[in-house]
């Protein structure tokens, strides 16, 4: 059977190639300051979003103004430095933020009013000007 | 084995019965002799009118629409909203993700209560209309419930019990690059792949292969010019 003969060639050829080919594209999330987030990392993985619009609803209509889930403080701690050294905006593929929803094709409207940047504190120098 | 390599090597069972048990229906569909002249009239007279016709089956399912209006409906429904979800799904097979994809996203999240109301409209449909009932075989309502079944847990992972979307693609692609990578062990998530994995299993054996079947019917793909061209095939060729 020249048929087979053939085909266990081509598959053992596809089985060398194999491990020439680029390895999966996943995304390299970037570490956050301090030890841990406020939640284990696998609840944040998956439910963060629910956090922070928790957080939204009690600030927003009940007026309860904590730290805990504020998006505030996810930049805060999540912000990456682009080449300049200064931190990148959600327009930049760096972004704690985009490195997984570009990847998930999930689109957000968190940053059309907040700021994706943490505040830049004055120094005094600068204060005083 | 873990549960990543089972599921791994599901998927490309399935994948393989799928493509291979399609490609193998399509083959005998089209070694299957259409002896007879028999467009539906009034039918078109050029090879670009059938193409023309067949194009408004497959967009609007017009045969359908003229014989009963109820099942075209949610028949419709379904498709359509089937067609938004699975473009949906496309952001965990592309990366980077193609970027009309990222279009459809919003509109093939609500699709999936559209697909689910089409598929509901349908069982009612075997279980409440009398002699449809008396010719609904169990795999005519095993279909139905298990389309349903996918629906729901794919909502269920949307609205209620999140899933960690990332780490699913990159088990997905995974999968393409011949490069595993661990899948998440949700069990809502594990229900809905075992339940599209069956899917892929059956569906070269159900009656969901109806769609290719379409392009094979005589009544629909045959020109109506049979005094212009003496019609020729299987054994009136012989």
């Amino acid at each position: 059977m020249p048929g087979v003969r053939i085909m266990m060639r081509v598959a053992v050829l596809l089985f060398l190639v194999t491990p020439v080919w680029a390895g999966t594209p996943v995304p390299e999330i970037p570490k956050g300051k301090g030890q841990q987030c406020v939640e284990d990392t696998a609840m944040m993985r998956t439910n963060h979003m629910e956090f922070i619009l928790h957080q939204r609803d009690d600030t927003m209509h009940r007026g309860i103004r904590t730290k805990k889930h504020s998006l505030k403080e996810c930049i805060e701690c999540h912000a990456v430095k682009g080449d300049d050294g200064m931190p990148v905006s959600v327009e930049s593929p760096k972004h704690f933020c985009s490195v997984c929803h570009r990847y998930a094709a999930v689109s957000i409207d968190c940053f059309q009013c907040h700021n994706s940047k943490p505040e830049i504190k004055l120094t005094g120098d600068r204060n005083g000007q | 084995m873990s549960l990543s390599v089972i599921y791994a090597l599901l998927f490309y069972a399935a994948t393989l019965v799928l493509v291979i048990g399609v490609a193998r229906k399509i083959a005998i569909y089209s070694k299957t002799p259409q002896p007879l002249k028999i467009p539906t009239t009034p039918a078109p007279l050029t090879t670009s009118g059938v193409v023309w016709r067949m194009a408004k089956e497959v967009a609007v399912f017009q045969s359908l629409f003229k014989s009963n209006k109820w099942i075209w409906l949610f028949g419709w429904l379904f498709h359509v909203a089937l067609a938004l979800v699975l473009m949906r799904h496309l952001r965990y097979v592309t990366e980077p993700v193609w970027f009309w994809v990222n279009w459809v996203q919003p509109f093939g999240k609500y699709a999936g209560f559209a697909m689910l109301a089409g598929l509901g409209g349908l069982w009612l449909r075997r279980i409440v209309v009398d002699r449809v009932r008396y010719i609904s075989s169990p795999s005519d309502h095993l279909m139905l419930l298990l389309l349903m079944a996918i629906a729901v847990s794919g909502l269920a992972m949307k609205y209620v019990d999140h899933t960690d979307i990332v780490a699913l693609k990159g088990f997905m692609l995974g999968l393409m690059y011949f490069d595993w990578q661990p899948l998440p062990g949700n069990p809502l998530l594990i229900t809905h792949l075992s339940l599209v994995l069956l899917l892929m299993f059956i569906f070269p054996i159900s009656k969901l292969l109806h769609a290719p079947g379409l392009f094979f019917s005589p009544t629909r793909n045959q020109t109506d010019n049979p005094r212009e061209v003496r019609h020729v095939a299987g054994w009136s060729a012989k």
